[in-house]
């Protein structure tokens, strides 16, 4: 909202820096955003034409004699074709500064010219806002008045954003009051007296027919004598400074109002409301109105209209109607000052993409008790201009006095740890425009009528701390006590981040959302999606529509995008539509990397990705775990493995399917890890085993064995049979080829052999490795290769 | 007894001969074993001694135990010769320190994690523990029971991405209040960082997913002061000692009173009117923060006349921007690996 600071300034007295008084207000509760400087103008004083005369050597200009109230009136020449003698206008007199000027005395085309009548351009007011030429004053203006001083033109005017709960600081009045309780400095308010008391004309009655309970108050109020012209130039200023387009008087008055008082007003020509009865219902299906902004909108009854017996007259809070509206031949209306349900004025202002002034405020619930505020002000203007105001009428609920909330002064010392005399914290609270009474270390405060955001002790504790200031509130380290709430979740992350980290592999974050264009690249690839994705109801672009159900697209975009070797992580959530929508936790790392010229049975790539995971396994939970072979949709079909623990899945690697990392614009060969951080056990901590202090010895034995033969089974085997002499049994190479035949192939292993109290004899090592040959033979149908 | 001595000269030259022709240290320990091995030429002089009358054969002893010391010492002399050489030949090399270092295979943490991490870190030394969240929350826990009415604008769909009527991403952290507050008995001092998703569009200055790190203590005694003590220290211990902090009155529907938390900006340390981090106001705006509303702890069955508690919401990605200079939020989720790098 833009708030004039020279407005400020009619109702409380405030420092003269802008800064200053924008840093209170962000301290307040109302940050500013912008701070807009006025440019310096000088010496410009309100004067009045007291003669004209043509101008002897040039046709275009006049002569004119300006009284400004000195002893005799100054000789200006001028240009401008708008001036008129008894108009009264400003004049700037020698040495006055304008933004873009200086004015000396000088000749015009011979003829002495002291000083220049000012356009509003040239004291810096949008010119188009205002009439063309010399601007024109108020009749009543003092001759001789400073007019920089008269209008505030050149304090700053602030831009300040209001939250949401404090509608009724959506007003010049409601900042004011918040700077005179911080400042203490005394509040000027101006009369909520409504000067309409006498009975209206008879049958002219304004009547109001309340069909929604989205109105909860109405004040109708009629005006006659009106005559349609230019508002006063104090109002058009104030209005222009606060980035408000003066329109005409009593339009200007109804804007003047609302920004003074956060209560938006309408006016009705009283000729075009049938029987002078008003309704305000909800709209008929398909029922048109053209609004001020001349649009033609079609209504559902979605929508609020002030009505009269025919036809929509406005729409509710939100903008007026064109058949109703005021113009040049109007003179008299009828005033509506209305509160309504916020939230139905919101979802009419979304369902018809209209806002207005009005319904920034409405849509967040005025005060009731603002309607009849808001009438008193713009009738005691409408009377200035010359109008005759009758009694105004308050339909709806009656105005019942605000509930009266107990409060503590421990209350406030309990919340803020800031002690405060009662005393102190009544005047603060009383400043606020809240009545207390007092009564030891308890205050019963009756909120002020025009704010509804004050419900409970707490919502006072905050005005408090307002008024004496936030910054008053000693920072204390607390003394936090012991609880039992766990952090395994987090240290997990916390900890599988920097294993991999150490790995060599790199953190990234990417989209949580993706769009269809990601679906369509699996689906390219040949690959039937695995899970259902959960769709997302509103994305803002398509390319948000779905939430991701793997990490591995997110890093192959990477690894595209990289073209080069890479290794990467992310830990994020994963999403698939099942019966109900799950979510699963899951660490996704991986590589790509320069192909290896090696045999279709041996993968390098893939063996150093099992060591990562099995390395990261054995950080965070103390132990290996036995991949299994499986399938899995995007990796490739044989080289795919698994970690069960405890029937429970804990990670799947392997390498992405060549046709995934294909259709997503990878050149190298992708490996990736799927770790899900539900199932990963708990950290077990390893146990020692000392090393035996005898020498030990090792066999290595070449196996011929049928492919479908693993390594772990054939160690398993050998292990066993070795029994307690076994130390270690690993395989380390494998072939396949004509010599070791068809469907057969070739595995070295190697077997540690040792006692704990004795060197192993080479007897004893012979015999066990007979006793591995056998059981490899009986077990795995492995022969000895010579 | 002479002929064996002038074998043994013989032998003697022969060595002087062969340490002087020694250029490294396993050419000295070839005419080691040569002369002075089990089966070398001094050997073969001293099986001579049984050759000789048994009165002059302790002094033949004598003089070729005599021609061993020496020998082994000149050995002695030679291989240190030889190491020193080497040695002043290696110390004579010199390298440009200043040549670009060849880079290790590092791995890194993401940014938003290492300052999610320090900032969790200040807490946990401060007793809380750390909470993770589901991304997906139903409404009641994203804002009824966080006091935010079926009316609030936040609720229709247009600053929240739903799943069903019901379901949304979460646009906030501080569903893990509710739940951590239901699942324990007070007091209770929490923080939850975690995802967070807004239907923002995405420019500089916003991305519709971000991280936040939500703050929760409930204890008996607990008030505002507190709250500014511990948020305080932990802009003190991520932007340096000498942070100022600022809170500033506003609105959330589940604290009362509220505040907007403010930190002096960290790179132009006041108001400079360039300064393209704060804009030229002189403070970074860190997020929300208030004391628990009490429809919040009633919700949860706290007995508000004896707990209070505050509870705070920091944008991650803010504070990272903050804290590395990082001129637009995109960069987070792009991926560049010069970023991260950069970074790391």
């Amino acid at each position: 909202m833009r708030v004039p600071i020279s407005w400020l300034r009619e109702y409380v007295d405030l420092p003269a820096d802008a800064q200053q008084i924008a840093d209170r207000l962000a301290m307040l509760g109302f940050p500013v955003e912008e701070i807009a400087e006025r440019p310096v103008i000088t010496g410009v004083v309100v004067g009045k034409i007291v003669a004209i005369e043509k101008h002897p050597n040039a046709d275009r200009l006049q002569v004119c004699k300006v009284d400004i109230g000195g002893d005799a009136p100054l000789q200006i020449a001028t240009a401008a074709t708008n001036v008129a003698v008894d108009q009264v206008i400003p004049v700037a007199t020698i040495g006055a500064q304008l933004p873009h000027l200086k004015i000396e005395p000088r000749k015009m085309r011979g003829v002495e010219s002291q000083g220049m009548m000012c356009s509003a351009e040239e004291l810096a007011l949008p010119a188009e806002w205002f009439e063309d030429g010399i601007m024109q004053l108020d009749a009543s203006s003092p001759l001789g008045r400073d007019v920089v001083d008269l209008f505030g033109l050149t304090d700053a005017v602030l831009d300040v954003e209001v939250t949401s709960n404090r509608v009724d600081a959506m007003s010049v009045l409601g900042l004011a009051r918040e700077l005179s309780a911080s400042y203490g400095a005394p509040l000027r308010l101006p009369s909520f007296e409504n000067p309409g008391t006498d009975e209206d004309p008879d049958g002219l009655a304004p009547r109001v027919t309340l069909d929604s309970s989205d109105c909860t108050r109405f004040i109708a109020q009629r005006f006659d004598g009106v005559r349609v012209g230019v508002a006063p130039a104090w109002m058009r200023v104030r209005l222009a400074l606060a980035g408000q387009r003066p329109i005409s008087n009593l339009v200007d008055v109804s804007n003047y109002v609302m920004l003074e008082t956060a209560q938006p007003l309408h006016f009705y020509d009283a000729e075009q409301v049938r029987d002078g009865h008003l309704f305000v219902r909800n709209a008929r299906a398909g029922e048109t109105l053209v609004t001020l902004d001349d649009v033609e909108r079609t209504l559902s009854p979605q929508a609020l209209v002030v009505a009269d017996s025919e036809r929509a007259l406005g729409l509710a809070g939100l903008m007026g109607g064109a058949t109703s509206e005021v113009r040049e031949s109007t003179t008299a209306i009828v005033l509506e000052s209305a509160n309504f349900e916020g939230v139905r004025v919101r979802r009419m202002s979304m369902q018809l993409a209209l806002r207005s002034e009005a319904s920034s405020r409405h849509e967040k619930t005025l005060a009731p008790a603002l309607a009849d505020m808001g009438a008193a002000r713009a009738a005691q203007l409408l009377v200035a201009l010359g109008a005759r105001a009758y009694r105004p009428h308050a339909f709806g609920a009656d105005l019942g006095a605000s509930a009266a909330i107990e409060l503590r002064a421990r209350d406030v010392e309990r919340l803020l740890g800031l002690r405060l005399e009662p005393q102190r914290i009544a005047r603060h609270l009383e400043l606020l425009g809240c009545g207390v009474a007092l009564d030891g270390d308890r205050l019963s405060v009756t909120p002020p009528a025009w704010r509804r955001d004050l419900t409970i002790a707490a919502d006072l504790v905050e005005e408090v701390a307002r008024v004496e200031g936030y910054d008053a509130i000693e920072p204390v380290e607390p003394a936090v006590p012991a609880h039992d709430v766990s952090s395994a979740e987090y240290q997990l992350e916390t900890k599988l981040a920097a294993t991999l980290s150490g790995l060599g592999y790199r953190e990234v974050l990417t989209y949580s959302l993706q769009g269809q264009q990601v679906l369509e690249r699996v689906k390219r690839a040949g690959i039937a999606a695995s899970r259902e994705p959960v769709e997302v109801r509103n994305p803002l672009s398509e390319d948000q529509r779905f939430l991701r159900w793997a990490l591995g697209p997110g890093l192959l975009e990477y690894f595209a995008r990289v073209d080069a070797p890479a290794r990467v992580f992310e830990i994020g959530h994963v999403f698939a539509q099942e019966q109900s929508v799950t979510e699963i936790p899951v660490l996704a790392f991986g590589f790509s990397a320069e192909a290896i010229d090696e045999p279709a049975w041996h993968d390098t790539h893939f063996l150093r990705l099992k060591g990562d995971c099995e390395a990261l396994l054995r950080a965070v939970c103390g132990i290996t775990v036995e991949a299994t072979r499986d399938v899995k949709a995007g990796l490739h079909p044989g080289k795919t493995a698994v970690l069960m623990h405890d029937g429970r899945e804990i990670a799947n690697f392997g390498k992405m399917d060549p046709r995934v990392t294909r259709s997503f614009g990878v050149r190298l060969p992708v490996y990736l890890c799927n770790i899900f951080l539900e199932h990963v056990p708990e950290y077990r901590v390893p146990r020692y085993h000392p090393p035996s202090k005898f020498p030990s010895t090792y066999r290595d034995l070449a196996l011929v064995t049928d492919f479908d033969v693993t390594a772990e089974q054939v160690s398993t085997i050998a292990r066993r049979a070795i029994g307690e002499l076994c130390l270690d049994v690993r395989a380390f190479d494998e072939y396949r080829g004509p010599q070791v035949g068809e469907g057969r192939k070739s595995l070295a292993i190697r077997a540690t052999i040792g006692k704990y109290d004795a060197t192993i004899t080479d007897e004893e090592a012979d015999a066990a490795i007979a006793r591995a040959v056998e059981a490899l033979r009986a077990d795995a149908g492995a022969t000895i290769r010579t | 007894m002479s002929e064996l001595a002038t074998k043994l000269d013989h032998v003697q030259t022969r060595f002087e001969e062969a340490v002087a022709a020694a250029t490294d240290e396993r050419a000295l320990d070839a005419v080691r074993v040569a002369f002075l091995g089990r089966s070398g030429e001094v050997t073969t002089v001293r099986r001579g001694i049984g050759a000789l009358p048994p009165a002059e054969r302790p002094d033949a002893g004598k003089v070729i135990n005599a021609a061993v010391e020496r020998m082994e010492s000149a050995l002695a002399d030679a291989t240190a010769r030889i190491e020193n050489r080497a040695f002043e030949a290696e110390l004579a090399q010199s390298v440009d320190v200043t040549f670009p270092a060849i880079a290790p295979t590092t791995g890194s943490i993401h940014p938003v994690r290492r300052v999610l991490q320090d900032a969790v870190a200040y807490f946990e030394r401060h007793g809380f523990a750390t909470v993770l969240g589901m991304e997906i929350e139903p409404d009641y826990y994203t804002f009824d029971a966080l006091n935010i009415p079926a009316t609030h604008p936040a609720r229709e769909g247009f600053d929240s991405f739903f799943i069903s009527d019901t379901l949304l991403l979460r646009p906030h952290t501080s569903p893990m209040q509710i739940r951590t507050m239901q699942s324990h008995e007070p007091p209770i001092a929490v923080v939850a960082p975690g995802k967070c998703y807004r239907r923002d569009a995405v420019d500089a200055r916003h991305l519709f997913q971000f991280h936040q790190i939500e703050g929760l203590l409930v204890a008996e005694g607990i008030h505002f002061g507190h709250l500014k003590g511990m948020l305080t220290g932990l802009c003190r211990e991520l932007f340096g000692a000498d942070q100022r902090v600022r809170f500033r009155p506003s609105f959330f529907p589940f604290t009362e009173p509220s505040a907007e938390v403010d930190t002096t900006c960290p790179k132009c340390k006041g108001r400079t009117s360039a300064c393209n981090m704060c804009g030229g106001s002189g403070w970074i705006e860190l997020g929300g923060a208030g004391m628990v509303h009490p429809n919040v702890l009633r919700e949860v069955g706290y007995d508000t006349e004896i707990y209070t508690g505050w509870a705070f919401g920091f944008g991650i990605e803010r504070l990272a921007l903050t804290r590395y200079d990082i001129d637009d939020i995109r960069r987070f989720v792009e991926c560049d690996p010069d970023f991260l790098t950069q970074l790391a």
